[in-house]
């Protein structure tokens, strides 16, 4: 009676199957509740998986953000209300995070993950629901080149001109102390390619020859190949388009082989607190470009800084203080707008807001061209005495710019 | 009964083999056990119905979006598993791999869309042909030589696409993704969307279901599984393995491939990471397994519950990385205690209590003779097109 | 020219670290027909056990290996004793697959659990150090991972050729049955075997643990090459695999001048396909790999 089994069996997975429905539906649907209850937000992280580490970093900052928020009369005089979910990093999951927050949890608002690669589905979710979508991390030219028009990048610059400073100041050099040769590196990263192709193209323009132009997989652990190309090509520029312990590996695998370039700039890494202890007393000299210092004088960042410092114990780094840049953007549309609803006349609202305005944030003023490409540049830093201290613009600059870099 | 559910045997003794491990497909059975025959077929396609029912009006139980989306989710799982099944469920072959087809599917599909003014459907269909014409040389490399060398090269399929997908930017996209452009237009809103892709990925089960019910009757579903059975046997015996591998291969790649493609169009977006990633083809193969490979709605049984699982548990233990422990537990426990799956062993179960179905499992002795005589005397086709009913071998026994 | 030497010379010490996981790898499949996926996963956990170590203690990394290798051991000889022995003879490769892999997505996950998904890596003193060898650099960290090689595959050569278990273990390998008629246990030495190749995978994720980042989902990038190359070995031969190791470990060194990173990577899977296309019981294997 195999078949009947089969059958009976069949059924009865359906009949599960359809409890499914009930189950997951359960506790949910709150989306009734506009005017005085709180202001929902609904975000998707990668807490864990591949970009947890930076993804926790935009958890601590929305939160710092949220808080802040509510001690200070909440928004539109509602409280805030964070929903955070996990998207373990992958795509598949974080546009379904993004379909359960809109459609189930009945959220106000929607604030971006991390990282582009996830950036591009989670927009799209937010984009065919009319939501206003604001992200603290996706710099990556393509995520602007898609058609998204509800997406705004809620940082300085996008990753191509991350380095901009650093080659306006290279190009003010007289022609004959201009480095020659270039060496690039680059993870196989939407982002991390963006900021070193940003500064290659730039130098290139400058007639600067590239030596090397490396792109290697975000597995790789081993830099031992690739820093014998550079080293043998001993070129005076190394760009490394790094994000976190790709760029000490490379930097470890150059010292190994004995390589002093004049000059060496690493995207992201070097502004994470952990790596001058990777490193050692050999970060003299190597540049990065940083979208964020907790030094920099904008109306409100001295309030963020100490508000965060004292929440959390540390001062804010860069994916934090994006997060809550994210967050004061977003409040500075509902504020003006004066709306805060998943309805998509009130979400269009609030886009075409930020599409005609200037708001002040923690990384400065930000406005937003048709793609929603920010239009500033990243600071540039430098590792001078042991700290990491902003080195371009000279108008911001603490401290002066090392043009030839130490040996490490 | 064992002798008549082991199709080696069969294969030696007449060339009609199937008729034997298919014994409905006779005619005097209805005569014989006619009233029987005919209330086991009213079962068998009550159970149909009931089952096309529930799937079909899930969309319109679906409290929101959401749910539904997950239904598509689920959908889609089951339209690969099942598709993984041709392999891994006839001939035994394992392959943790397959998200190489699936993946090479969405992309196909993608690049046709994008590059060719085809129809995204056609696009899709032709994406899965040449994913097949492909998966023949893999499928010979990888089935000259036994399980080992056929793992190996799954993963191996796996890992290299992902390389070459990856730095192959200016095809594929590479690590930025591949936005895929949607097959309907803009006035369908995300809700419908979902609603139209889930009632796809029922077509597309409901095809990949019906070529693996079909084969599982055919003399060539024998073949395969008395390779999954003995390979050493049925070469002996004269089953073509080889070649037959191969065709099952192409089948399941042919499927995987369809069901990567729909996808793709449904999602909308690539990234080769997540495209050619193990942890997809190994979802298939738990859920074939945990269903039952060898059957019909096993994959199926398998999709939904692990479907629900991996919703369930994110919703309980959301940040942790405890879901890959948890599937990686439950893959253990189903390999070491019910490598069968649940379909099998529930059967057993229901069986036992059951009382119609009481001691006698299937069919007996005489009933079987019966129609070895009329298989002998009916020749070779008269396999799947004839009767439905009393297939009454349960797949369990057939170890 | 320096450049090629350079590379001739990262390829070496590359391969002496594949051919020792390797070696491991093909180990199983000698002594039980089993393709252990979680080899790698078991490799990356070695790593982890070395980098908290060094972080607790601020010891050498490489004294963890006090512990980790009889721990190693005795953990493969209870997976092969408690969980691959209970599969059916019939379906043992397949499933074997399937369990080594779910063991492999345990660790994995357990790793991510206890320690993040944080890439790590040991601070080590003399990490940037070098030395110099007709013009090429070597890294001394490099070198000490590959004289942790060396000396382990030497000494699994020894116990091989030389000690009555290794002429039992590979009785049992080149003929499990007839092994079993003349009085040779051959679950224990199965069992043994286990252990063996586990302990190359703590030695050998130790050594990887002194020169690389390590995070959980790392053992995906290393169970394709390794795999590659026991197939292009010859399942089974121990020599075998060492030899593909080198030969593809200098390849993918010397592949990456031209070709870059990435599609440097490819060799493996290319002599993967190759082999099987060509002689698929390998280049080093005997008759044994035919027949799988």
């Amino acid at each position: 009676m195999k078949v009947t089994m089969h059958h009976r069996l069949g059924v009865l997975a359906l009949a599960s199957c359809l409890t499914l429905t009930g189950c997951m539906s359960s506790g949910s649907s709150s989306s009734g509740d506009d005017g005085d209850g709180p202001i929902t937000i609904g975000i998707s992280l990668p807490l864990t998986g591949d970009f947890s580490e930076p993804g926790k970093g935009v958890q601590r900052g929305y939160e710092a953000w949220a808080d802040y928020v509510n001690e200070n009369g909440g928004l539109l005089g509602r409280d805030v209300e964070l929903k955070i979910l996990d998207d373990q990093s992958n795509a598949d999951r974080v546009a379904s995070d993004y379909e359960k927050l809109i459609n189930q949890d009945g959220v106000d608002l929607v604030f971006g993950p991390f990282s582009t690669r996830l950036v591009v589905p989670a927009a799209q979710v937010a984009k065919d629901y009319g939501f206003l979508f604001v992200e603290p991390a996706g710099a990556a030219e393509e995520v602007f080149t898609q058609g998204f028009d509800n997406l705004f990048y809620a940082a300085p610059a996008v990753a191509d001109d991350h380095y901009n400073y650093l080659a306006d100041a290279i190009e003010a050099l007289p022609e004959a102390d201009r480095p020659k040769t270039a060496a690039y590196a680059a993870m196989d990263d939407p982002f991390a390619m963006g900021t070193a192709y940003g500064l290659k193209t730039r130098l290139e323009e400058m007639g600067v020859e590239t030596v090397v132009d490396e792109v290697y997989p975000p597995n790789t652990t081993d830099f031992g190949s690739i820093a014998a190309k550079i080293a043998d090509s001993k070129a005076d520029v190394v760009v490394g388009g790094t994000q976190y312990q790709d760029a000490v590996n490379m930097i470890v695998a150059l010292r190994q082989l004995n390589y002093q370039p004049k000059m060496a700039a690493f995207s992201t890494a070097p502004t994470n607190p952990e790596f001058p202890e990777a490193i050692g007393k050999e970060t003299e000299g190597i540049l990065s470009p940083t979208g964020y210092t907790p030094e920099a004088d904008y109306p409100t960042n001295a309030e963020f800084v100490e508000y965060y410092t004292e929440k959390n114990g540390t001062p804010p780094a860069e994916d934090e203080a994006n997060a809550w840049t994210t967050g004061q953007v977003v409040a500075a549309a509902v504020e003006a707008v004066g709306c805060a609803d998943p309805d998509p006349e009130c979400q269009q609202q609030l886009i075409d807001w930020l599409r005609e305005n200037e708001v002040d944030t923690v990384v400065g003023p930000l406005s937003w061209d048709a793609e929603g490409r920010p239009e500033g540049a990243h600071l540039i830093q430098q590792y001078v005495d042991g700290k990491i201290r902003i080195v371009l613009p000279e108008d911001a600059a603490e401290a002066d710019l090392i043009l030839e870099k130490p040996h490490w | 009964m064992r002798n008549a559910s082991d199709p080696t045997s069969d294969s030696t003794s007449d060339p009609t083999s199937d008729s034997t491990s298919d014994p409905t497909s006779d005619p005097t059975v209805r005569t014989d056990a006619g009233s029987r025959g005919r209330a086991v077929l009213l079962a068998k396609g009550i159970g149909l119905l009931v089952l096309a029912a529930a799937v079909l009006s899930f969309p319109s139980l679906a409290p929101d979006a959401f749910i539904l989306s997950v239904g598509v989710v689920i959908m889609s799982y089951a339209v690969l598993a099942t598709s993984w099944n041709f392999v891994g469920g006839f001939t035994g072959y394992i392959s943790l791999g397959h998200a190489a087809y699936s993946g090479l599917g969405a992309y196909a599909t993608a690049l046709l869309v994008i590059h060719t003014s085809l129809n995204p459907w056609v696009a899709m269909l032709l994406g899965g042909l040449l994913v097949a014409a492909l998966a023949v040389p893999i499928g010979i490399a990888s089935l000259r030589v036994r399980g080992a060398s056929f793992v190996i090269v799954s993963i191996a399929m796996v890992l290299i696409l992902l390389l070459v997908f990856q730095s192959w930017g200016e095809v594929t996209g590479g690590s930025n993704g591949l936005r895929v452009p949607r097959p309907f237009d803009e006035s369908v809103l995300r809700p419908e969307q979902h609603e139209r892709f889930f009632y796809l990925h029922v077509a597309l089960l409901a095809v990949a279901l019906l070529t693996w019910w079909a084969i599982d009757r055919s003399r060539f579903g024998t073949g395969l599984k008395a390779i999954r059975e003995d390979e050493d046997k049925a070469q002996s015996l004269g089953v073509p393995t080889f070649n037959y591998k191969l065709v099952a291969f192409i089948v399941s790649a042919f499927f995987t491939a369809l069901g990567g493609g729909m996808y793709a169009l449904w999602f909308g977006f690539l990234d080769p990471i997540f495209q050619f990633s193990i942890l997809v083809g190994s979802y298939m193969v738990l859920m074939s397994l945990l269903g039952g490979i060898r059957s019909l709605f096993g994959p199926l049984l398998g999709a939904v519950i692990v479907g629900y699982a991996v919703e369930f548990f994110k919703n309980q233990y959301g940040d942790t990385q405890f879901h890959l422990v948890a599937m990686g537990l439950l893959l253990g426990i189903v390999v070491l205690f019910m490598p069968d799956g649940i379909i099998p062993a529930l059967s057993s179960l229901i069986n036992r209590f059951s009382p119609q179905a009481a001691s006698i499992r299937e069919v007996s002795a005489g009933e079987l003779a019966e129609q070895r005589r009329a298989a002998a005397s009916e020749g070779k086709d008269l396999d799947a097109t004839e009767a439905e009913p009393t297939d009454s071998l349960p797949e369990g026994a057939k170890r | 020219m320096s450049l090629f030497f350079q590379s001739v010379v990262l390829g070496v010490l590359l391969g002496g670290l594949y051919a020792l996981l390797a070696a491991g790898l093909t180990l199983y499949f000698g002594v039980m027909r089993v393709v252990m996926i979680a080899h790698s996963a078991f490799l990356i956990l070695s790593a982890y056990l070395a980098w908290w170590f060094t972080t607790e203690t601020g010891l050498d990394p490489l004294l963890s290996l006090v512990v980790t290798v009889p721990l190693f051991f005795v953990a493969g000889v209870l997976m092969q004793r408690l969980l691959i022995s209970r599969l059916r003879p019939a379906t043992l490769t397949m499933m074997s697959v399937l369990l080594t892999f779910s063991v492999a997505l345990v660790i994995e996950g357990m790793l991510g659990f206890v320690f993040s998904g944080t890439q790590r890596r040991i601070r080590l003193p003399y990490s940037g150090d070098s030395l110099e060898l007709f013009g090429a650099n070597i890294a001394v960290v490099k070198l000490i991972a590959f004289g942790l090689a060396a000396v382990s595959l030497g000494a699994l050569f020894l116990i091989l050729k030389k000690t009555q278990f290794g002429q039992a273990l590979r009785a049992t390998i080149q003929h499990p049955d007839a092994a079993r008629l003349i009085g040779i246990n051959t679950d224990r030495i199965a069992g043994y075997g286990f252990g063996l190749g586990l302990a190359t995978a703590a030695i050998g994720g130790t050594a990887l643990a002194l020169d690389s980042t390590i995070y959980p989902s790392l053992h995906w990038h290393w169970i394709g090459p390794l795999m590659a190359i026991i197939v292009v070995g010859g399942l089974g031969s121990i020599p075998g695999a060492a030899i593909a190791a080198m030969l593809l470990g200098l390849g993918q060194s010397l592949l990456q001048i031209p070709l870059g990173t990435t599609w440097a990577q490819t060799i493996f899977y290319l002599a993967l396909f190759a082999t099987l296309m060509v002689r698929p019981q390998g280049f080093f294997g005997g008759r044994l790999a035919q027949r799988f």
